[in-house]
Order: C-alpha cells, then structure tokens, then sequence
C-alpha cells in the first residue's frame, strides 16, 4: 500500500557515528561568539545560549520524541545553529558555486586520502557550508588540512566539488582576517584587477620617478634613449638602495597584516576549541618543526590520487620561493655587508647566481607544470577559480619576467630589457603586497592551521 | 445443445509422441468415451494439424473439441473457435506431464534457458504472456529425432497413466460444458464521476473524449479541488524543476464547463446508488434539488484530507501560535500571494522551519507515507525564499522522498541558497517569548544535536482518503472492510460482533455495504500494483488519492486510467462479458433456485458484492456486477450454483474419471490449482523440465474460491490419498486476483476436517500452498514434499471401496 518504501534520497549512513565526535571539535555558538571580532556585529546579537535554552523548563514540552533506540542518545544540551543564507551565497560566489547539489553521501570523505578518520572532512564542511554555518567553518581548522587534491571533485557523484567549496571558505578565511578588508576584497575581486595592479605598477613608477630613473654619470640611458653598444645595468635604471626599500616596506607591510591576521585566526581556532572543552595539547610552537618537516616533503600533496605530480611541481615553485628567498638574502649581504655589489658572476664564491638561476629554473618547470596539468584537469576537477589563477599568473610573470630580465640583459637587448625588468618589479611588488590576500596567503595561514591541528590532537599519522 | 460431437486430437511432437504411448491414449477416448473422432498428428499447431480439426469442425459437425497438446496458454491464436459455438478443452500433456516427467530434455533442452530467464524475472501475467510467447516458438524448430528409437519409445507407465487420466478429465470437462448464452441487456453508457478534483477533471475530460457522456458530482460550490487552493503547483512537465501557476487547472475547469459532454452538478451529493454496471439508478442531490439519473458506470475520485493535526499536539500544533500545518501554510501562501506572515505576531516569515513525516510512518497516526509531504515542503520552501532574498528554510526530514522524475525538483530547490536541509529526529518543540519555534534536532547530518530557531514551523502532515469520514480518520483502528460501529447482538451461538457499516460518499444499495470495503488505512483499491482503478465493486473505479496518496499529476494520470477502465467495463457489460481479470468471459453463475435454502453463503462471500438478497434471503442476481472467479460455486452447501462450463458436478466428474488403482506404490493426488498464477508457474516448471511427481492429477479452478467441500469428500472416499490447492497469497498483501479467493478456500478447509475425521482420515491430507507465480521452482519441492507427507500416513483405507 502506501507505505511501501519510495525512493530514498538522502541517507546517511555516517551520521551517527560522526554525530558525537563532532561535537568535540566544533564551537559552541554562544561562546565564539563572544569574540566581537571574530564574528561580524550582526550576529553578536546572539540569543540565548543553547544550554540555557536547554535548561530552561518553561514552556518545554514533552514530545513523546524519544531518540531511536539505536541512534546513540546526545545528552549533551543541544547548540543553537544560525543559519545565514548570506553566508552561504559568500561561499557560492567565492567559488563553492555547486555546494547546494552536495546530498551528504560522503563520498568525498571516504575517497579523501588526507582528511583524519574521525569525523573526516570535506563531507561535514558540506553540510555546514549548505546550511550556512560560518562560526563552524571558520573556526574548523580541516579547511586547511584540505590540500586541494581534488580527489572528492572527481569522485562527487553529484558534481558539488567539495574541494572548491573547501577553498572558497578559506578564501574566505584569508579575507576576514587579513587586514585590511578592502584590499582583501580587492584581491579578490576579478572586476578591479586592473586597478589592483596598478597600485605596484604605481608605486614603483613613483619611486623610480622620484629616486632617479638612471644615473647619468654611469651613462646608460640618456633621456629615455637607449644608448647602444653600452652594458646594460639595471642598477643605473632604478637605484638599487631605492628598489630594496621599497620592497622592505612591501615585505614588512605582509609581515605585519600576515602576524595580524594569523593571531587572529589563532584565537578564533583556540576559542572554538576551549568551547568544546578540549584545550590545546602543548604551545603549538613545539608542533611547528613537525609541521615544517611535513611542508618541506609535501607528504601530504603525496596522497592525491587525481592530481598525483602535483606533489612535485608545487614542491619545485616551493623549493623556487626559497631558492629565490634565499638568493635575495645573499644579495642583501652582498650589498650591504660585505659591499660586494651586483651583478654576481658565475664564477662567485659565494653560489648566488647558481643558487638563483636553480631556483629560477625550477620555477619555471614548476609553474608551467601547474599550468599545463591544470589544463589537463579541467575536465575532470575544473579549471579552478580567479583566486587559483590570479596567484598562478603572478607567480609565472615574476619567474619569466626576472628570467626574462637576465636573458635580455646578456642578450643585450635594452629596448625590451628595461620594460621587462620594470614589469618583473612590479610583479614581485604584487606578490609582496597582495601576499596576505591572495592565495599566497595559504602558505601561512595553512601553516598555522596545520599546527593548530597537531596541537589540537587533530591530525592524519602520516 | 441439440448435438454434441466430441472429438479429441493428439499431437504427437514437442516430445510427446516420444514420452507417452499415444495408441493407448487414442485407446482412451476412443474404447473407453466411445468418441469416434480421435485422431493424432504431429504438430496440431501447424498449418496441416490446425487444418485437420478445422475439416471436422466444418465436415463433420464436431462442436466440442478436446485437443491433448501444449498448455491451454499457448497458441491460443491457432486453437482459437467461436466460444458462442464451440467447446474447447485443452488437455496439457507437454508443459506439465511431458516436460514434468523427466523426459525430453535432450530435445527441448535449448529453450528451458529462455523460458527460464523470462519466467524467472517477473512476477505478473506479462511474464507468463512473454513464456507464452517463448513456449509458441517450439515447434518452429522441431525436436530432433531420439538416437536411440528403442530407448525412446520406452514408456514410463506412471507418467502414461498421468495423461491418460488427464485426457479423462479433459474429456469430461468437455462433455459437462456447453456453449455460453451470454446475458445481454440494454445497457446506459454514461459515466459519473463523484469528485470534481485534478482526478475527477481528467477522467470527466477523457471520458468525454472518448465519446462517453459524463455526469461530473462536486460537493462543494466550484471544481478544481485541493488544486484549485493551492498557491503554486509542483510541475508536470519535463524538466520537472520550476513550480507552476496555480491556473492551470481553470484550463482543466473551463473545458469540463463548455463540453456538451459533461454535465457538471455542484454542491451535490449521492443519495443512493441502485443496479450494476450499466443499469446503474444514482440519485443525486445537487443544490438541494434530488434528481434519479440512469448511469453505467461510476469513476470514484473524491480525494483525500489531511490528517488531523490536533492529534499532533506533541510536535506543538494547537499549543504554539506558529506552529501550522503544509495545508496551513498553502492556504497563507495564497492568500498573501506568497508573503506569509507568522500567525503569532503578523511578521513575515523569514526562517520558516518544516518538520517531515508529522504524524506519518508513525505506527500511532499514519504508519504510511504520503509521497507528496516532502514535495509539498520543497514547494512551499521555495515559497519562503521566493518571498525575501534573505529568508530561509530548514527542512527537517527522515528521508527526503521525490519519486521518479520529481528527484529533478528536489534538485532543484535543494540548489536554492536559502533551502537548507537535514535528516534528523526533532526531539523538543519549545516557544520562546517572542514566539519563535524552537526545534531540538538529534541525529542531525550537521554532525551533532542542534537547536534550530525558526519564526514559524510548519508540519508535513500527511493525507487521509475521503474513504474514510472526518469522525472515522484514524486509520490504525478501523473496522474490518466497512466504517461503521461494532454492534453486539447476543444469539443463540453467543456474543457476535460485527460492524454496522455506515454510508460516507457512494450510498449503495448493495446487500454488502453501502460503501467499498476498504484495506489497509481505509484505502478501497483491489490491489494496488497489479491492478490499479479496479475496486471491489465492478463498474465502480477509484482514481486519484483517494486510493493512494500522490500528487496532482499522478491523480491526473489515474483519472485517464480509470476512465478506461470504466470504458472497457461499458463495453464488456454490452456485450455480456465478464471485465478484467476474466475479460471475456461469457458466462455467468447460474442459480438453481429451486434447491436454494436460503443459507446466504454466497452473498456473504461473494468478493463483489454480487449478489443481494430479498427478504426471504433468496440471492438476487447482478450478473454484470459478477467477475466470474466462481466463489460463490464454491460456497454453496446445495450445490446449485453453476456456470455453462464450469460446475460443482463438472469438477466432481472428472475426479471421478481419475483411475484410482489398489496397489499402493500408485498413490492418486489431486492439485486443484489456481488459473491465474498457480497455473502458469506449473507451466514454467514444465518450460524448465523441473520434475513433477507423476501421481499429481492437475485440475485448474477459476479461482481456489470455487473449492467446494464436496468435492474433497467424494474424492478421498473413492481413494485419493490427498488434496494439494495451491493458490495465490492472501491476507493484507494479498495476490489473488479475486481478492478473496484463497482465504475462503483457507477458511472452508478449516471445515473439512469435520468431514475428515468422519471419515477416519488425517486432516493434513489436505494442504492449501500460497504460490506466487514467480515462485515456479518451488513447485516441484512443494509438490514432492506433500506427496511424501502422505507417503508417511499410508494408503487411503477407502482405497478399492
């Protein structure tokens, strides 16, 4: 008759077991809420509390509800949710746009290969996400255990790409906690690219216009003419002491919004954490080589199964950025240390220019091996989102614009040599001063996440 | 008939010409019936073979035709005569002697697989018609001969005398059964229609259609029914994504209203209903005004109502301002044009939360579901979102149930930021002071038991059918078949109970009951897989949710459905033939009532509600109202019930031709087996050359319903050691296509025992099986267990008397 069983959609089979191990790990409203910064003042204007509601007699009525009998029995009081439909349009827009087909099978947890087994990721940050609960998403550090490996994307039977969703929220991390908030929406925001390019390009024109496009004495340029036949020097067309403060300002500019911004985040992570009475096991600091360690191999990116070489190029542009950092730092001492001034032959003692040239090549590999799989992918996993290819563009215009600048120089070809060097200046004074709100930022913000997680006693043996 | 010519043909191929002496059997009919004509021929089938008893037919003046061949199932295009004219008996030697008997499996081997895979996968009559069809392919490839002629032609002398008796039966069978007279009488062919809904619109529209005047009944002021309230509908078209405009049913309204066709009576309800189909008397009233119109038939489609949500006080309805029910809340929906307000306060809803399965799948209100409350909860989800950008809705559900192409609206609506779901287990329904509903959610897929605070909450409550009345609605206790209340009237035999069934919608002047018997949750379909729109009242069909929960385009899809049904039933009852599921069958019980004691055994077991009775008790024939299943020839203690080919005496007659010898080591056994399913699963036994033990004597009944007592004495006092009925599965569930059938066959066996004890005999001797038809394979396990049952008692003592 009637009650012959209909199609059913929308089972799940984890939910039990997942039902109270959650608790443990997520905030309790009420009290991360307590935190006026971490949470907008809209909803500060929090109600009661859950418990309060719980314990209050009045006006509760005995349903005759009582749990199944094989469903285990929270006694625990329950937590007032807020659901906020803004929230979830955020996520949409920030790149989760496929989150609302998600039905919570749990394909994605159980495929995922670098979530931790108990109450895995990215299935219940789904069901968060459709439900529009920020409080439990931001203060979730597995946002950051996720890799993007994009293993749930291929396998999702519904094509809700849980990944994307996973990094649209920690776009959306980035952008609540690093400071200022405009530049965060800036950057992330494809319709004012150009404007947002134009403030380094800017900057940098200020500051050669200010401190000297060229020196005439060393007689490189002469009013905007190159002179031909003479050795070019970038030295001679921006000052060197001017191109170094510049960048220091734009370095310490991310260190600082970087330190803000990840204290920030700390404290939410701890908050959300002391509510649901599990503290923190040690400092985190103590956690911080261990996390090291596991950066420095890309054990993790290891464990994707679609995006399998993706451990090795992400591993040369990391490798590329350190290579390069250090290099930079050579350099620094060269100049103003040991007064040993560029360019660095290859004959050096001290390996500068092999040290950047590796790097520099290992870049290039690196970024054109992101590119080509990314394109490869496509059809399977997507193609990625404006916050994924605004980083990747930026990190292939420095490398084959500061290439680019050293080729046209030994090919002496000055015409296009100084504009390409100006254009690799700006670049990196994108990356620099976008660092905190571009995904660049991931590289701390991961960090962090990833200790907190170790210190939570939250983490995948590897 | 004024002459009867009965003449047997024998086929002798498929393997039968090879398994059985064939001049024995010729020997059969024609030394021991004195039958002139007995001819055998390979392939009866063939051109040639049809041919030979088309000759005597039109030569020899042969009107009674018994051909020992394949199964009465096949090839029912070739044996095919007049049945005005001509009786035709089929004695089937190949599916369930030849094939059953362990032999011809080398030569009929290749098509077993065939048969096997079709017969095996489904479960109803399309399946034994694809067997069918497997089976009539046979002869196209003719069996090779035997290697071994010698080896061949060794007979088995069990498996000879099986189909020896079997040709006796058939022979009898064809000498007690005369042409059919059918009963014709001037018929009305106007179809009413009770209930003015999508259901009733759509059948009142195709019936108009298709040629057939309507009489359209509505009870309230206006058509258009629950549809005609609602705000926005569930789509009914591809891509089944967007809700549509509630309007769309003027169309439906506006058409019925200018057909010439329809004649539409508002505000009206039935008096009585008198007669059978096409001889209906209903008399209505309308507007006040009573008025006695000549009907044929009556499509039910009176809807549903939604379960009392008073009885829901648990999940806050009646305590809490803001807690309100999905019809509740289409009714807001409407009248604020989407907009809904809360009640409490006036505010706009923005966090609307709906509780699923409010009272339903819940073994204290409504243990079935509705299939429509979840559809309804996404329709009205999207109601909220629609109204506010930052409004949301939080669906609660056990399990969210779209079927078939509504998964897509689902989807749809679930891609919706603002509709946000979750499986758990409300626990607590609590109300704050400024009104709002707050759920305690466990077992949620949020991953922990949350509290959700919503503005308002609407409860999914599930539909009741108007089968039952307002007083009446709790479907978990109800009284058997009719709403009424228990009478107890203290007799000479003690206390009995029984329920004074009460008239709700149809009044009919049935000695039965004024009203359909319903089933489970008051529902009145006959069975609701296997033959929806049928009732148990012929030339009555219900349509619509009244005999089933369901969406507005499914009612509309039934009520084409039972338009047809309705349709087929005029042009049956025309021409004097029985409807679905003996269509065309022209004969008809017939009372001898001059032995009649006035017992009312068959009216009271009637399954159709058949027959009435006068003030003397004397049954009083509706012969159109009659499905032929024989229930009633079984009931009758006198014996007086018979149909042109089909009688107590019949039956009786050929047990009596079964040959029942003294020795021991040849047990008789007789399998009274259901036509519909019983039948074809022997059949596919045979297909499948699953052995049968010889010592069965095979005889269809209509219906296991027409097992008359009589019969089992008779025969187990001439020696047969025991009775087998296998037939359909009954009970809530039930498979029989008489709907009762096997359970009176149940309940009358109770009985025999009393006969069987007279006659010193063990009562296990007689054994009723519940067979589906897919269950074929298990035929020959059961058949063989019973025979070693009977082994175990020893011989019948009455063996030899």
């Amino acid at each position: 008759m009637a009650d012959e069983p209909v199609e059913e959609k929308t089972e799940s089979s984890a939910t039990a077991d997942e039902a109270g191990a959650a608790v443990e790990e997520t905030a309790s409203v009420a009290e991360s809420e307590s935190s006026p910064e971490a949470t907008g003042g809209e909803e500060s204007t929090a109600t009661e509390s859950a418990a309060e509601i719980a314990d209050d007699d009045e006006g509760v009525i005995a349903t005759g509800m009582e749990a199944d009998a094989k469903a285990p029995v929270d006694v625990r009081p329950a937590k007032t949710i807020k659901p906020d439909v803004r929230f979830v349009r955020e996520v949409m827009s920030a790149g989760g746009a496929d989150l609302k087909k998600c039905y919570q099978c749990a394909t994605c947890s159980v495929v995922c290969n670098v979530t931790p087994d108990d109450t895995p990721f990215p299935r219940k940050e789904m069901q968060w996400a459709q439900w529009g609960l920020k409080d439990k998403l931001m203060g979730n550090p597995d946002i950051w255990l996720c890799h993007q490996c994009s293993d749930c994307v291929a396998q999702c039977p519904r094509g809700a790409k849980p990944g994307n969703v996973m990094q649209a929220i920690a776009k959306i991390t980035i952008n609540r906690f690093s400071k200022p908030g405009f530049l965060a929406k800036g950057v992330g925001n494809p319709a004012i690219l150009l404007i947002m390019t134009a403030i380094p390009v800017i900057i940098l024109a200020l500051v050669i216009g200010i401190f000297g496009h060229y020196s005439p004495a060393r007689g490189a340029i002469a009013d905007g003419e190159v002179v031909k036949g003479t050795e070019i020097i970038y030295s001679n067309f921006i000052s060197i002491h001017a191109v170094d403060a510049t960048f220091t300002i734009a370095f310490i500019f991310a260190i600082v919004v970087f330190g803000i911004g990840v204290s920030g985040y700390w404290k939410l992570l701890s908050e959300t954490v002391r509510s649901a009475g599990a503290p923190l096991k040690g400092s985190g600091l103590s956690q911080l080589g261990s996390v090291l360690g596991e950066i420095m191999t890309h054990k993790r990116f290891g464990k994707c199964d679609e995006t399998k070489d993706r451990k090795v190029s992400h591993l040369l542009i990391f490798y590329a950025f350190l290579g390069l950092f250090i290099t930079t730092a050579l350099c620094v001492l060269g100049e103003y240390i040991v007064h040993q001034h560029s360019p660095y032959g290859w004959m050096n003692p001290v390996p500068v220019k092999w040290v950047g040239s590796i790097s520099a090549a290992a870049g290039l590999i690196g970024i054109g091996w992101i590119i080509v799989n990314r394109i490869k992918h496509a059809a399977r996993i997507g193609i990625g989102a404006y916050f994924d290819w605004l980083l990747i563009s930026v990190v292939a215009m420095v490398i084959v614009t500061g290439a680019g600048s050293w080729g046209l120089r030994v090919a002496n070809i000055g015409a296009l040599a100084y504009p390409i060097y100006f254009v690799h200046l700006s670049s990196v004074l994108f990356l620099f001063i976008y660092a905190p709100f571009s995904k660049m930022a991931h590289m701390v913000y991961r960090t962090t996440a990833m200790v907190f997680a170790k210190a939570a006693g939250r983490d995948t043996p590897m | 008939m004024a002459d009867t010519k009965i003449a047997v043909y024998i086929c002798s191929d498929c393997g039968i010409g090879e398994t059985l002496d064939i001049e024995a059997l010729q020997n059969v009919a024609s030394k021991e019936y004195k039958i002139e004509i007995v001819k055998t021929a390979p392939f009866l089938c063939s051109e040639e073979g049809a041919g030979i008893i088309n000759d005597d037919i039109n030569n020899e003046g042969v009107n009674k035709i018994v051909i020992a061949a394949c199964s009465p199932r096949v090839h029912t295009d070739i044996f095919d005569y007049d049945t005005l004219k001509y009786v035709t008996e089929r004695v089937n030697l190949r599916e369930q002697i030849v094939w059953t008997q362990g032999a011809g499996k080398s030569t009929e081997a290749e098509e077993a697989p065939e048969a096997l895979s079709v017969a095996g996968s489904e479960a109803e009559t399309p399946a034994a018609a694809d067997a069918e069809t497997a089976a009539s392919e046979a002869p196209a490839t003719p069996p090779e001969m035997p290697a071994d002629a010698e080896a061949a032609s060794a007979v088995n002398e069990n498996t000879q005398e099986m189909a020896e008796d079997h040709l006796r039966m058939g022979i009898v069978r064809a000498q007690k059964s005369e042409p059919p007279e059918p009963f014709i009488e001037p018929i009305n062919r106007t179809i009413m229609v009770v209930g003015g809904g999508k259901a009733g619109l759509a059948s009142a529209l195709e019936s108009a259609k298709a040629g057939y005047d309507v009489v359209l009944l509505e009870k309230e002021a206006e058509l258009g029914g629950w549809t005609r309230k609602m705000h926005k509908l569930l789509p009914d078209k591809a891509p089944f994504q967007a809700t549509q405009a509630a309007d769309v049913i003027n169309g439906l309204i506006e058409a019925a209203e200018s057909s010439d066709k329809i004649r539409i009576m508002k505000s009206a309800a039935i008096e009585s209903i008198e007669g059978q189909p096409g001889q209906y008397k209903a008399t209505i009233n309308s507007n006040g005004a009573s008025e006695t119109l000549d009907i044929g038939a009556v499509i039910l489609s009176i809807g549903w109502k939604p379960y009392d949500a008073n009885k829901l006080g648990h999940l806050g309805y009646g305590k809490f301002k803001n807690v309100v029910t999905n019809v509740e809340m289409e009714q807001m929906a409407s009248d604020s044009n989407g907009q809904v307000a809360r009640p409490s306060d006036g505010k706009q809803a923005k966090r609307v939360a709906f509780l699923q399965c409010a009272g339903q799948r819940d073994p204290e209100h409504l243990p079935y579901c509705s299939s429509v409350c979840c559809l309804t909860s996404l329709k009205q989800a999207l109601y909220v979102t629609d109204s506010d950008p930052n409004a949301s809705a939080f669906i609660i559900y056990k399990d969210m149930r779209t079927p078939g192409l509504y998964e897509n609206f689902y989807q749809a609506a679930q891609d919706n930021p603002g509709v946000m779901l979750t499986k758990g287990e409300v626990i607590d329904i609590t109300e704050d002071e400024s009104g709002n509903v707050l759920l305690e959610v466990d077992n949620t897929i949020l991953g922990e038991k949350v509290m959700i605070e919503a503005d308002m909450l609407v409860l999914a409550t599930g539909m009741v059918t108007n089968m039952l009345p307002a007083a009446k609605d709790s479907v978990t206790d109800l009284t058997p078949d009719y709403v009424g209340d228990w009478r107890e009237t203290t007799t000479q035999d003690g206390v009995i109970r029984e329920v004074i069934a009460e008239p709700v919608v149809l009044n009919l002047k049935y000695r039965q009951g004024p009203e359909m018997p319903h089933l489970k949750y008051g529902f009145p379909d006959s069975h609701f897989i296997c033959f929806p729109y049928e009732t148990r009242r012929t030339g009555i069909y219900a349509a619509g949710a009244v005999r089933q929960p369901m969406t507005a385009m499914q009612a509309a899809t039934d009520g084409t459905g039972a338009a047809l049904k309705a349709i087929q039933c005029l042009e049956l009852t025309a021409q004097g033939m029985a409807v679905h599921p003996r269509a065309g069958d022209q004969t008809f019980p017939e009372i001898n009532f001059a032995s009649c004691t006035q017992c009312r055994r068959c009216t009271v077991e009637c399954p159709f509600g058949v027959l009435d009775e006068d003030e003397k008790g004397t049954p009083k024939t509706n012969t159109s109202r009659c499905r032929r299943c024989g229930t009633c020839m079984g009931a009758c203690p006198q014996r007086i019930i018979s149909f042109k080919n089909y009688s107590v005496d019949m039956i009786a007659s050929m047990m009596k031709a079964i040959k029942v010898p003294e020795v021991d080591e040849k047990p008789r056994i007789i399998a009274l087996v259901c036509e519909n399913d019983a039948y074809p699963a022997l059949d596919m036994a045979g297909f499948n050359h699953e052995n049968i033990s010889p010592f069965y004597r095979i005889i269809p009944l209509r219906c296991l319903g027409g097992t008359n007592l009589v019969w089992i004495a008779d025969a187990l006092s001439a020696g047969v050691e025991g009775f087998l009925l296998i037939g359909c599965v009954y009970g809530d569930d039930y498979q029989c296509h008489f709907i009762k059938g096997s359970e009176m066959a149940n309940e009358r066996l109770g009985k025999v025992q009393e006969t069987l004890s007279r006659l010193m005999l063990e009562s296990e001797r007689i054994e009723q099986v519940q067979l589906a038809i897919n269950e074929w394979d298990k035929l020959p396990g059961i058949m063989d267990e019973f025979a070693e049952k009977l082994k175990g008692f020893g011989p019948n003592p009455f063996k030899g008397f």
